[in-house]
Formats: structure tokens, sequence, C-alpha cells
């Protein structure tokens, strides 16, 4: 039982979740209505897509990259989802493969431009940024496409059993999924591998080149979904979409203990990462701070949680030492 | 389809003022600070002033983003493709200050668009919304459907904190209220972009929907995501006014869960602002005693009107926009240039 105690401890997810704990009552008593079902609504959604952004930039954060066209991608599959509808009449399903797949085609561009360029992929997608943003605006010329099929919108801000909202449930199979990726198949072994040491993974066989395109055409997919999923949300496909993606897309695998160098990422503390940030986010409204202060709020207690985090992981660390010695 | 109305009828607007211009060498650039649907009706302006006002071109430019250093290269890049007359929505009052000033020394006439360039500046003058006094009588309407107002809690959704226009807000709706007996209780900002907005509105509402009589929004993407938040909860015992005529607004008018919008006129800037630009290079003069306005970043400001549309206004609102641009236009050159 202790053992088991001390696994959990020494795991990723631990510091996360005491922290998601501890917020969650901290704020409740302070603000009973935090609990509400509406309220609890309200966070689901906010986690759900923003799980999805998060989960994309922790692929690429596993392979020691970073991806700073995941708002891009998201915004453009967004427009590409809501002008599809509107101006060609495509059926919604259609239209969300389709912009799934432009999602899939953006990642596998960024991903053999840093493959077989060896530029570095801040540099690749910080490029593609402005090609997928570029394109982006050509087709809305900054107007949203408003015409979004009543189901889209009900998908979109309806639930089921109470508070959950039926877009959770793509999220939930995205987070199993790879769970399941990174902890069992061989694609996931390669990813980690690939961002704990590129040249020993090829040494041993991995092949870079093909493991950094996977990882990119999953971080497009899963930044295309949650663009389409957003179009649902707001009901509108406004070209703005993923604008602000960026911080929050480093922000929570780094609370969820990722390691920027790569190698090393959770599925499980990005998820409470994401969690942490959307209740942070949520707090600076309930408890009504100066809209002035709000980002330098926001910053401390990301900074905050961050700090939390490592404090625990430094001291696992020592403790452990003491152990084998 | 409405946007369509709207150009279609602001065209029979200028067709019926019966102008006759000789063309012209003016290439009007009309650039804003970033891409935002308010400012989408300023590519129709422009088209139409070069059509019915003989201008080389007048065409609508947009950063890709809302960067400073973005839309500085745009415009410098804009002066080496022969523009030679720029509309600007400022990305900073102050930081665009150096580049207005850059472009004015090539002799392009240089005029801040929908926010101001704070003073000093070669900037003939601003033309915009006086957003201080929209957002005062928007709360004023707000309160006078809340029975005067007195006790009442108000809500107010705002916009960029970068937007020296949102303190210019944030202070109007206070002082509206002040006046009225009111309260502001709570004012979210920084939410002009639609994932902050709908995460921190529908929060709000979700835990203070109960404490609130009013919600006042002063943004263009608040007062679509509280509209929306608004018909979702079925809520139509808090009364809310918006600004601008996003078809959702517009549409949550007709059907009860917004009270009215306040309208802006970024047609009218386009419009009127190449109209002046081209009128400026072919040697008119800004007169020395035109009545311009002050505000916090200038006193040679303009106001481009804003107008409040309800229930009865939500049909035809183009209308409404149509009056302010027609009202101004025909007062303009005797008012404020000498040629």
């Amino acid at each position: 039982m202790n053992s088991q105690l001390a696994n959990y401890r020494e795991s990723d997810w631990f510091g996360p979740l005491l922290i998601t704990v501890a917020a969650i009552v901290i704020v409740s008593v302070f603000n009973p209505e935090f609990l509400s079902p509406y309220n609890l609504q309200i966070l689901l959604l906010a986690i759900a897509v923003n799980a999805l952004i998060a989960l994309s930039q922790m692929m690429i954060i596993a392979i020691g990259q970073m991806n700073l066209s995941v708002g891009a991608i998201g915004g453009l599959a967004a427009i590409s989802f809501g002008g599809m509808m509107e101006v060609w009449l495509i059926p919604w399903p259609v239209a969300a493969l389709l912009a799934l797949g432009i999602g899939l085609f953006a990642g596998i561009a960024n991903g053999v431009l840093v493959a077989w360029t060896g530029i570095s992929a801040f540099v690749i997608t910080l490029a593609s940024l402005s090609i997928f943003k570029g394109i982006n605006l050509g087709i809305t010329e900054a107007q949203p496409f408003y015409k979004i099929p009543e189901i889209v919108k009900l998908l979109g801000n309806e639930t089921f059993l109470g508070p959950l909202p039926w877009l959770i449930l793509p999220t939930v199979v995205v987070a199993v999924g790879l769970w399941y990726l990174l902890s069992f198949l061989p694609l996931g072994r390669f990813i980690l591998a690939v961002g704990g040491n590129a040249h020993s993974a090829e040494l041993s066989g991995i092949s870079v080149a093909k493991t950094v395109v996977a990882a990119h055409a999953i971080s497009g997919l899963l930044a295309a979904m949650a663009g389409i999923m957003l179009v649902g949300r707001l009901q509108l496909g406004q070209p703005t979409i993923g604008d602000d993606w960026l911080i929050l897309s480093f922000a929570a695998p780094v609370i969820g203990g990722a390691v920027l160098t790569g190698g090393k990422v959770s599925v499980a503390g990005t998820l409470l990462g994401v969690t942490i940030v959307v209740i942070i986010n949520q707090v600076l409204v309930l408890f009504n701070i100066d809209p002035f202060l709000v980002q330098v709020v926001l910053g401390g207690l990301i900074l905050w949680a961050v700090g939390v985090n490592r404090w625990r992981e430094v001291r696992a660390q020592k403790t452990e030492k003491r152990l084998a010695a | 389809m409405l946007r369509k109305l709207m150009i279609s009828s602001c065209l029979a607007v200028v067709a019926l003022s019966g102008n006759a211009y000789a063309d012209s060498s003016t290439k009007v650039a009309l650039v804003p600070g970033g891409p935002h649907p308010y400012f989408a009706a300023w590519e129709q302006a422009g088209a139409d002033a070069a059509k019915d006002f003989g201008l080389g071109s007048a065409e609508y430019k947009v950063p890709q983003k809302w960067e400073l250093s973005m839309q500085n290269q745009m415009l410098e890049s804009l002066v080496t493709q022969g523009y030679n007359a720029f509309l600007i929505f400022p990305g900073d009052p102050v930081g665009t200050v150096a580049i207005a000033n850059e472009l004015a020394d090539t002799g392009a006439p240089v005029m801040a668009l929908a926010g101001c360039l704070k003073d000093p500046s070669d900037a003939l003058f601003c033309m915009g919304t006086d957003t201080g006094n929209s957002a005062y009588l928007g709360t004023k309407e707000l309160l006078t459907k809340l029975a005067g107002g007195k006790g009442k809690k108000i809500a107010h959704f705002t916009g960029f904190l970068v937007d020296p226009n949102t303190q210019l807000r944030i202070d109007a709706v206070n002082k509206a209220a002040v006046e009225a007996g009111a309260e502001v209780i709570q004012v979210i900002a920084d939410i002009d972009a639609p994932e902050p907005a709908e995460e921190k509105i529908n929060a709000y509402l979700a835990a203070h929907a109960k404490d609130v009589d009013g919600i006042i929004t002063t943004a263009w993407v608040p007062a679509v995501v509280a509209s929306n938040a608004l018909r979702k909860i079925g809520d139509k015992r808090i009364v809310m006014v918006g600004i601008d005529h996003d078809k959702v607004v517009i549409q949550a008018i007709k059907d009860g869960f917004v009270h009215g919008t306040m309208l802006q006129n970024p047609y009218g800037q386009g419009y009127i602002g190449s109209f002046a630009a081209d009128k400026l290079r072919s040697g008119c003069k800004v007169k020395a005693d035109a009545p311009f306005k002050t505000n916090a970043l200038t006193n040679k400001f303009i106001d481009s009107g804003t107008v409040f549309a309800g229930i009865n206004e939500a049909d035809n609102y183009v209308a409404s926009m149509q009056k302010i641009t027609k009202t101004l236009l025909a007062s303009f050159e005797k008012t404020y240039l000498s040629c």
C-alpha cells in the first residue's frame, strides 16, 4: 500500500493533481457556485477544447521541438469547416473530415520540412504559422462564417448525464489513444526516444525523420480537431480562432511535467495542467480581479503551479537518492 | 446577405449625392491594426469611394496579426508600392506616431481612422467613434430600460486592454452608472477574441447571473459571445446592450435576448476618409479653425457617429448607419477642409 502510494507520488501527474484538488476545494469554499452544474459544464467545455490544444503541442514537445503553428492550423481547420458548410453546403460530417484532413496535411507539411531540411522546428513552424494564417485571412477576409448547422451548435453546447458536454467525448478518446500510443505502441516509444536523444535513437534503428513527421502529423490533426470543436462551441467560424493558443499550449504540458528538451511527457499531467489553467482563468473572473492585473496574476499563478510541481519533483529525487544511499 | 444589402444601400446613398469627380492619381491604403470584423466595411468603403470620387484606388490592406511591427512593415511596403495616402487604425497610439510621421514626410496625407494617435503627430486628424460617448450612451440606454438604474447592478464586458479606447469605455460606463445610482459590479476586459470571451463570459454568468441586472458590452466579440450566452441560458431578465452590427447580436435583439446595440460607422470612416485623402492630395488643406473635438489622445478628433438600435431598428439598422454617413459627408468639406 505504502509502495503504491510512493509510486503515485513519483508520477508526473501527482503534483498537478494535488494542485487541482487544492484549487477546487479552496475556490469552492470561497464561491460555492464554482461547483454548480452549469459552472462544471463551462469548466468541462473549456477543458475539452484546451486539452486538445495542449496535447497537440505535447506531441511536439515529446520529440524535443516546438510547434508555433498549432493555433494557425486550428484556425485554418476551423474556418475551412465553417466555410465548407456555408459556401459549398457540404454536410457537416464530411466537412469535419475534410477539415481534419487539412490539419493532418498541415502537420505533415511541417514535419516533412523539419525532417528533410534540418531547419529548426521553431523556424519552420514560425513560417508556416504565417502561411496558414495568411490563407485563413485570404479566405475569410476577417469575416466569420455564420451558417453553422444546428446539429453542430448542439454538439458544441449540449450536455449528457448532467453537466457533461458532448465535446468531452472526442477529448477523452484522444487522451486515451495518446496514452496508449506513448505507453505501448512502437511509434509512441520512437517519439519519446527521438525526443530523449535523437542520435541514440537513430543508432538504434529508429527513423528519426519518419518519427518527426508522424509527431507533427498527430499535432496537426489534434489542432484541427480543436478548431472544429470550437466552431461548434462558438457557433460560428471565427477567423481569429487559434490566435491565443500559444501560451496555453506550452503552459499545460509544462505544468503537467513535460520536459521541453523532449523525451518526457505525460498525457494525464497535461490534462491536469489544462485543468489548472482553466481554473486559474475562472478564478480571475469569479474573484473580480482588476482587468489590468489579470495577465500579471495569471502569469504568477502559472509560475506558482509549475514551481510547486518542480519542487515536488526535486524533493522526490532527493528522497530517492537518500533511500538509495 | 445583410452585408451585401448594407453595401448596396451605402452605394445608393452615394449615388444620391450626385457628385462627379475627375480621375486622380490618389492611391489610398486603409490599414487596420490587424484582422477584425469591425474593419471589414472599410474594404467596400474604399472601393465605393474610389469609384464615386474617381480615385486611382482605395484598398483595404490587413496585417496578419495585431502586432505593431507587422503593421509598420506593411505600411513601409505600401509606400514602395506607390500608395500615397494612408488611413490607419494605429496599432499603438504612441508607437504608431513614428511611422505615421515617416509616411507624412513622403508627402502623403495620413489620417488616423477608428482610433487616434497620441498628439503630437503628423496625422491630419483622427476620425472614429467617440468611444467614451458611445459607451456612455449605451449604458444610459441600458439603465433607462432598468427603470432608471437606481440600485441596479451591471457588468461591463470590453475589449483589448492595449487599446486606449478600452479605458475610456470603462470610465464612461462607470460615469453613466454613478449618475444613475447604479453599480458596475464587474469589468471583464481583454476578451475581444472568441475563446477567452467564451470562457470568461460563461464562467461569469454561471456564477453571477442571478446577481446582475444588466450587461453592457463595448467590444465586438464580447457582444457576440454575451448574446449567445444569454440565449443559451434562456435569460431574458438580464438586460443587455451590445455594440456593432454582428448578425448574432441583431438576431438576439429580434429574439428579445438583447435590448439593443450601439451602432458604429466603420463604412463611413473608410468612405469619408478616402474622400478626404483625395481632397487633401489635390490641394485642399485642413482648416486651422475646424471644429475638431478633443479626446484623451488628440485635439483633432472627428466623431464618425454612433446610434442606438433597439428592437424597432433591428430590421433597418442599415438605414441608421446610412443616415450617419450621409449627414457627415454632406458637410465634411465645408466644415473641415479649405479648398
